[in-house]
């Protein structure tokens, strides 16, 4: 099937709705931007409501298209984010680690989302924790890896990273690390669900066409 | 935007169509979905609203006439003729209105309400008026004063036109006296000498009395006569619950003997113990009619006058005549009892002495006859409240005229007399205001005047103050008349009256809005003065509270549920709506005349309470809006009707508050009040609006793929009903956020984006449901085989999605993104709205690319459908091409009848998109069926074979469309025609293809061979001239060469002998120059690919394996056709190579053929060359 050329006008992807939260501030609209155009402004606006970016990436050579949502922290903000938790495939949960009250925060942001999105309990729900701001020199960090894993533990969260969208550092990783999050997910839940190849089909259907030929040759 | 506009435009002339074509029965059975969902907050509210904006606009046109009508008229007292007769302003060109049912209802329920309000009883008392006046007169001498004018009247025409006769029948039913005693009178009237000397007593004020009753109190009134004369009584009016009266009262007493030994009696009394005035005066207000109420008055009357009372007597005081001074004197007299001691208390009164009638006393006798008279005439000519003008009737006229010329009135004093007269009995009789506005203005004069009375004064005033109370009650009670032109014209007369006395110097020492009239007053403006202006302001709003508590209380909710909770908010916000309509009529009235702002007042009062009422119960329902949200997992359930219901509900109640706000705006100009805030009430009510929206948006789609029939809408287009109905859903979804009308630009902004990211959801979904509609048709199962047709349905299903889809770009537009983008560059900046904006692009982009993979992936699934009949045919024909030419027909058959169905059906975009599918397939297949079959070890026969097939397929697709993607099928097409090869063809490919690559070459490791070539007819001369630069192939550096020419293919010219240079020792620039002629026949000459070979190669020394240096190819047709010497001719100048590539398409069919000598033989070789090891 080398030579297959793909003759479609967009790309088929599987698309994934990523939805990030977290308090304003933590660099969350600077982690997309980075993420989508490699690019860091220091002086970018609030974000109004939510803020939306499409970006492919690859994992284990397939293609997913990342549907991502940038929401904003800011209290008054709330009902303009909220509905479009509904329908997410991953959460991604910021916090800078120069913030302790941002990483505290994550509580609220964690139970937000899963009360908007419609979430059931204990369902394992594909969140990711990024603690953003990682070039921030030792004195400033008030937020520690171990507080951060052990935060993760406690809420069952089992992946988290972090990062710097100022130094582009670990930022594509926590993206890939969210989607494959999602992939483990998923596997889980479809594991009963068998899945059909193209070309399992295919040979199945062919091969009764020709049984049925040959049935009819003999009736003839 | 214009082909946007058209598209629209289309859409909607298609709607229209639709409408018109197929029944309303599929959008009724669509709309039973969800009971109208969209509707209901899309086009049905839209139309309501519309038409309530249309009604507004309306009411204010008729305002505006209203009050054109009615002002003038009131203000400027213009003639009625003059102004316009109400028919004809009604009956000019009005928009016609089509109230629908829910409207009309909510009419019904104002004019209910107001009707109720107007029969309630007032939670209040009406103004008490304590200082409650039936000055109980001398009925009989009252009437025989009359009496005695009518005999001797003076000079008046009317009298004698009437007759004597009829005014005394006339005046002995308005006095209702009987027979004997108006024979017993009218004797005396007749006898009676005009009296020389009067007895002139004001009743001032009495101080100090006892108390009578039980309360502690006194209802004292005074009787007063001459004990020469005790039978004629004068009595005072009765003051109710005081022990310090004040009369003010004129009396005058005929002395009829001129002995001065006469005394007067001042009798005070207590009226009535037994039953007390207030009782008395409570029947006059439960006795229906003013015959009761005249007769009523008599009685007490004339009980006070005959001394039958079972009145308590307080105190008397005896006056001798000759006590007084002719000049007159004030007297404070003390009041005495019989055996009793103490005193009663102290009375003040003016006592002198006149020839003629006091003016004063003549006052109040003309005062008291008026009102006589006015009561009769209201009774006998059944004019309704706040309707009689001042008109008597001609008899009364005449009785009034003579008391009047007879009693020396002025004209000055017959107008305050009037007012007093009138005013009097405005409490229980109301007359027309603009009487009191006419009456008001010649008094005004008068009292401006400096020669004023200030006596006159002050009874004006007094009187005023009776008439007040009706004023403001008017104002304040207004919704209690009816809506129409006739309160318009009161509340116009009220307000010039009152604009008349706030022009007067107010007296200072009385009060105009005591609290006992108005006790409502003490709650409002305490700190205000009450001046007129204030007062009316207090009313306005009184009046409003109290209308807006009535509504509140009456309109109660049937239960506690957040469904009758909304409708009741619902009601109230659209009763209030209506009554701020009625006040806009009447705001000019207020601006131009008392300079208030009417309408505006109230609205700030009731913006307020409305605010106060609703906000935070709203907010809250808003938030548990949440719990009644939809389950996402089973769309099909429906028994959501409750929180649909609430849905509506809230979207009413928003619409509603909308229009108030708007109402607002226009009264209030920018200023700023709550209610403006009202949206922010509803934000998470249109979350979960949107959210709920999108759940039914679903369900109809669902319905409406099947209600599908998979049909044309009509021949000029190429998609099916479903497709219309889901656009449909999409425009009411606009409707809906157009009406929504959301103020805050930030929130709009992410509301937007959440419609289009859920219109995108819907169209997924459509595109879903369409794929599973059509799932399974087109499988044909017979005796003979399974396979699969292209159906109509297929294709209309993709046009359907595909049609969606591009309606989705211009649907957006119609959501005014570019406005809002504008707006949020205002409110914020332009970098951010751009940021916006990129997001919203995004958004929809990523939706059309979404749903654009979608319409690819049905497009593969068909063409995928296809391909197993295609690849069975393709076998087949393979296979038996030989044996069965009818194969081949079937698979074009096969083909061409999808592929037309598709071409006639598919729009082109798609079509195109589906027959570049096919072809990737077709190539999928080919590929699958030539690796598998080589595997096979088929002969080359299977693979030319399906080669031919192939370029009838192609021949085929060709005829329908010129740009099939021709590179994956020329690759197929060369595997096919190599796999179909001979083995001899395939190896002289081998050779062209050498010969081809050589050609590309720009040096070589190998060296260079010189030559020239030239044909002479057939024969071929060959010149080998030189090599350079040849590759050291011995160990000392050099090579021993020598170089063979070989005709190629080598089959073709087995008879042609392959001549060969000398060897050149240790030469790596050998000189060769040496030449050859090739004999060839004619046929050999012109075959299509023969090639000439120059084999260069090293000489072992033993001559057993020389080895290979490399190999140079001219191809026949490049050899010039000339009888010119060769040595004329240029030099060919060839680079030697070697086969580097071993793994192209030939070589690989070549290796495939293992059993094959042929080939087996010339792979080792072309190994060998390759590797440059030793040839053997
Ligand atoms: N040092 C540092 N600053 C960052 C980083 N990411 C964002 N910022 C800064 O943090 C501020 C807030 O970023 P922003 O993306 O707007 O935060 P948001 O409100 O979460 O979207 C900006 O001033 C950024 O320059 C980071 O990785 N390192
Ligand atoms: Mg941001």
């Amino acid at each position: 099937m080398s030579g297959r050329v793909n003759m479609r006008p967009t790309n088929k992807n599987a698309l994934l709705k990523v939805v990030i939260l977290g308090d304003g501030g933590v660099g969350k609209s600077c982690l997309m931007n980075r993420f989508v155009s490699n690019h860091f402004d220091e002086h970018s606006f609030h974000t109004i409501g939510v803020e939306f970016l499409n970006k492919d990436i690859e994992i284990d050579n397939e293609s997913y298209t990342l549907q991502i949502w940038d929401t904003a922290g800011q209290e008054r903000f709330k009902t303009l984010r909220t509905p479009f938790y509904r329908g997410s495939d991953i959460c991604m949960l910021t916090y800078a680690i120069d913030d302790k009250s941002s990483f505290r925060n994550m509580n609220m942001w964690k139970n937000e989302f899963l009360y908007y999105a419609d979430i059931k309990e204990n369902s394992s729900f594909p969140f990711i924790v990024v603690g953003n701001k990682s070039d921030v020199s030792i004195e400033e960090r008030e937020v520690s890896q171990l507080e951060l894993e052990t935060w993760c533990n406690e809420n069952g969260i089992a992946s988290c990273i972090e990062t710097s969208a100022k130094n582009a550092s670990n930022v594509q990783e926590a993206f890939k690390m969210a989607v494959q999050h999602w992939l483990r997910a998923e596997s889980r839940a479809d594991r009963t669900e068998c899945t059909y190849s193209d070309t399992v089909d295919l040979s199945k259907k062919q091969s009764d066409v020709r049984n049925s030929c040959c049935a009819g040759a003999t009736d003839d | 935007m214009s082909s946007e506009d058209a598209f629209w435009k289309t859409i909607s002339d298609k709607l229209k169509r639709q409408k018109s074509v197929v029944e309303k029965a599929h959008e009724r059975k669509l709309q039973e979905v969800d009971g109208s969902f969209f509707e209901r907050f899309g086009s049905i509210l839209h139309e309501r609203s519309e038409s309530e904006k249309k009604r507004d606009l309306q009411n204010h046109v008729r305002a505006t006439k209203a009050s054109v009508r009615f002002l003038p008229r009131a203000f400027l007292h213009q003639d009625y003729e003059d102004s316009q007769p109400p028919q004809e302003a009604d009956s000019e060109p009005e928009p016609e209105i089509e109230l629908n049912e829910e409207e009309i209802d909510n009419q019904i329920i104002i004019t209910n309400v107001n009707k109720e309000f107007s029969s309630s009883a007032d939670s209040e008392q009406d103004e008490k008026d304590d200082s409650h006046y039936y000055s109980g007169m001398n009925l009989d001498e009252l009437y025989l004063e009359v009496l005695y004018q009518i005999h001797h009247n003076v000079g008046c025409d009317v009298t004698f036109e009437l007759g004597e006769t009829a005014l005394l029948s006339y005046v002995q039913d308005a006095f209702k006296m009987s027979n004997e005693k108006h024979n017993q009178l009218l004797t005396a009237a007749q006898e009676r000498e005009p009296p020389e000397l009067l007895l002139n007593v004001e009743v001032i004020e009495a101080k100090d009395l006892i108390a009578k009753d039980s309360n502690g109190l006194s209802d004292p009134f005074v009787t007063l006569y001459l004990q020469s004369n005790s039978s004629r009584r004068y009595n005072s009016s009765v003051k109710m619950e005081t022990l310090n009266p004040v009369w003010e009262e004129h009396f005058a007493l005929p002395v009829m003997n001129e002995s001065c030994d006469d005394i007067l009696y001042i009798e005070v009394w207590d009226f009535d113990p037994a039953e007390t005035m207030r009782e008395k005066f409570g029947k006059i207000l439960k006795v229906k009619g003013l015959r009761g109420a005249t007769r009523l008055i008599k009685e007490m009357a004339i009980t006070a006058t005959m001394g039958q009372h079972e009145n308590e007597l307080i105190g008397i005081a005896k006056i001798p005549l000759k006590t007084i001074p002719s000049s007159g004197m004030l007297m404070w007299y003390s009041l005495d009892r019989k055996y009793k001691m103490a005193r009663q208390g102290v009375i003040k009164l003016h006592l002198s002495f006149g020839s003629e009638k006091n003016c004063q006393v003549a006052a109040q006798e003309h005062r008291h006859l008026l009102n006589l008279l006015l009561l009769h005439e209201l009774e006998t000519s059944q004019i309704g409240p706040y309707e009689w003008d001042g008109k008597f009737g001609s008899q009364a006229e005449a009785i009034i005229m003579q008391h009047k010329i007879q009693s020396g009135l002025c004209p000055t004093e017959i107008d305050f007399v009037q007012w007093a007269a009138y005013t009097f009995v405005q409490k229980e009789h109301p007359l027309s205001f603009g009487l009191y506005l006419k009456l008001l203005t010649k008094i005004s004069k008068h009292l401006c005047a400096p020669s004023r009375n200030e006596e006159s004064v002050k009874i004006f005033w007094t009187f005023t103050k009776k008439l007040l109370p009706s004023c403001i009650g008017l104002i304040r009670k207004v919704r209690k008349r009816p809506h129409d032109k006739k309160t318009a014209e009161q509340i116009a007369d009220v307000l010039n009256i009152l604009l008349q006395l706030m022009c007067l110097q107010q007296p200072f020492d009385s009060d105009l809005f005591p609290t006992n009239l108005y006790p409502w007053l003490i709650s409002y403006e305490e700190e205000k003065p009450r001046s007129i202006s204030n007062v009316l302001n207090a009313a306005v709003v009184k009046g409003g509270k109290d209308w807006l508590q009535f509504i509140l209380e009456r309109t109660e909710k049937q239960d506690n549920s957040v469904d009758e909770t909304l409708v009741y908010f619902h009601k109230v916000v659209q009763i209030v709506r209506s009554d701020l309509q009625r006040a806009v009529e009447y705001d000019k009235m207020f601006q131009r005349i008392m300079n208030l702002e009417y309408a505006k007042t109230l609205y700030n009062l009731y913006q307020l309470e409305i605010s106060n009422l609703i906000e935070d119960e709203l907010i809250s329902i808003c938030k548990s809006l949440k719990t009644f949200a939809y389950d996402w997992n089973c769309l099909s359930q429906s028994d959501s009707n409750d929180h649909m219901s609430l849905g509506t509900r809230l979207f009413e109640l928003y619409l509603a508050l909308q229009r108030f706000v708007c109402l607002g705006t226009t009264l209030s100009g920018d200023d700023d009040f709550r209610i403006r805030n009202c949206h922010t009430w509803f934000q998470g009510g249109v979350e979960q609006w949107l959210d709920i929206a999108v759940v039914r948006a679903m369900q109809r789609i669902e319905k409406a793929v099947e209600l599908d029939d998979l049909s044309p809408i009509d021949e000029s287009v190429k998609y099916s009903s479903s497709a219309l109905d889901t656009l449909t859903i999409f425009h009411q979804i606009k409707i809906f956020w157009d009406q929504l009308n959301w103020p805050d630009i930030e929130s709009s902004y992410s509301f937007v984006a959440k419609i289009i990211d859920d219109l995108c959801r819907c169209c997924l979904f459509y595109a879903d449901k369409m794929a599973t509609r059509v799932d399974g048709m087109g499988d044909i199962t017979d005796n003979y085989e399974r396979r699969f047709e292209v159906t109509k349905e297929w294709c209309l299903a993709i046009n359907n999605i595909d049609y969606v889809c591009q309606s989705l770009k211009p649907f957006t537009e119609e959501l005014q993104l570019n406005s809002l983008i504008q707006q949020l560059a205002e409110i914020r900046n332009p970098l951010e709205a751009e940021r916006c904006n990129d997001t919203l692009q995004n958004v929809l982009e990523n939706a059309l690319d979404t749903i654009q993979n979608k319409i690819v992936e049905l497009l593969e699934t068909v063409a995928m459908k296809m391909s197993p009949a295609m690849k069975k045919l393709l076998i087949e024909g393979a296979e038996i091409l030989h044996q069965d030419s009818n194969s081949i027909h079937r698979v074009m058959r096969y083909l061409d009848n999808n592929l037309a169905t598709l071409y006639e059906e598919l729009n082109e975009d798609n079509f195109n998109r589906i027959l570049d599918i096919i072809w990737g397939n077709l190539g999928n297949i080919l590929y699958d069926l030539i690796h598998s079959n080589i595997d096979k070890r088929r002969p080359p026969a299977f693979f030319s074979n399906l080669k031919a097939t192939l370029q009838l397929m192609v021949k085929s697709f060709k005829h329908t469309d010129e740009t099939t993607d021709s590179e994956v099928l020329a690759k197929i097409e060369w595997l096919l025609t190599v796999n179909g090869m001979e083995t001899n063809e395939l190896i002289h490919q081998v050779h062209i293809e050498r010969w081809r690559d050589q050609l590309e070459l720009k040096s070589s490791p190998y060296g260079e061979l010189t030559v020239r070539l030239q044909f002479l007819n057939n024969d071929l001369k060959v010149e080998i001239i030189n090599a350079r630069n040849l590759i050291p192939m011995d160990s000392n550096g050099f090579c021993d060469s020598f170089v063979r020419v070989c005709l190629l293919p080598e089959e073709k010219f087995t008879n042609i002998s392959k001549p060969r240079t000398q060897t050149h020792t240790k030469n790596l620039f050998p000189l060769y120059d040496e030449t050859f002629t090739l004999n060839l026949t004619s046929g050999q000459r012109n075959l299509p690919d023969g090639l000439v070979v120059f084999c260069v190669k090293d000489r072992d020394f033993l001559g057993m394996s020389n080895q290979f240096i490399g190999e140079a190819f001219v191809h026949l047709k490049d050899i010039p056709d000339t009888t010119a010497n060769i040595k004329t001719l240029s030099q060919v100048h060839l680079f030697l190579s070697r086969p580097s590539n071993l793994t192209t398409d030939c070589i690989t069919a070549l290796e495939n053929r293992q059993g094959d000598k042929l080939a087996k033989e010339f792979l080792k070789r072309l190994k060998q060359k390759s590797s440059g090891s030793p040839i053997s």
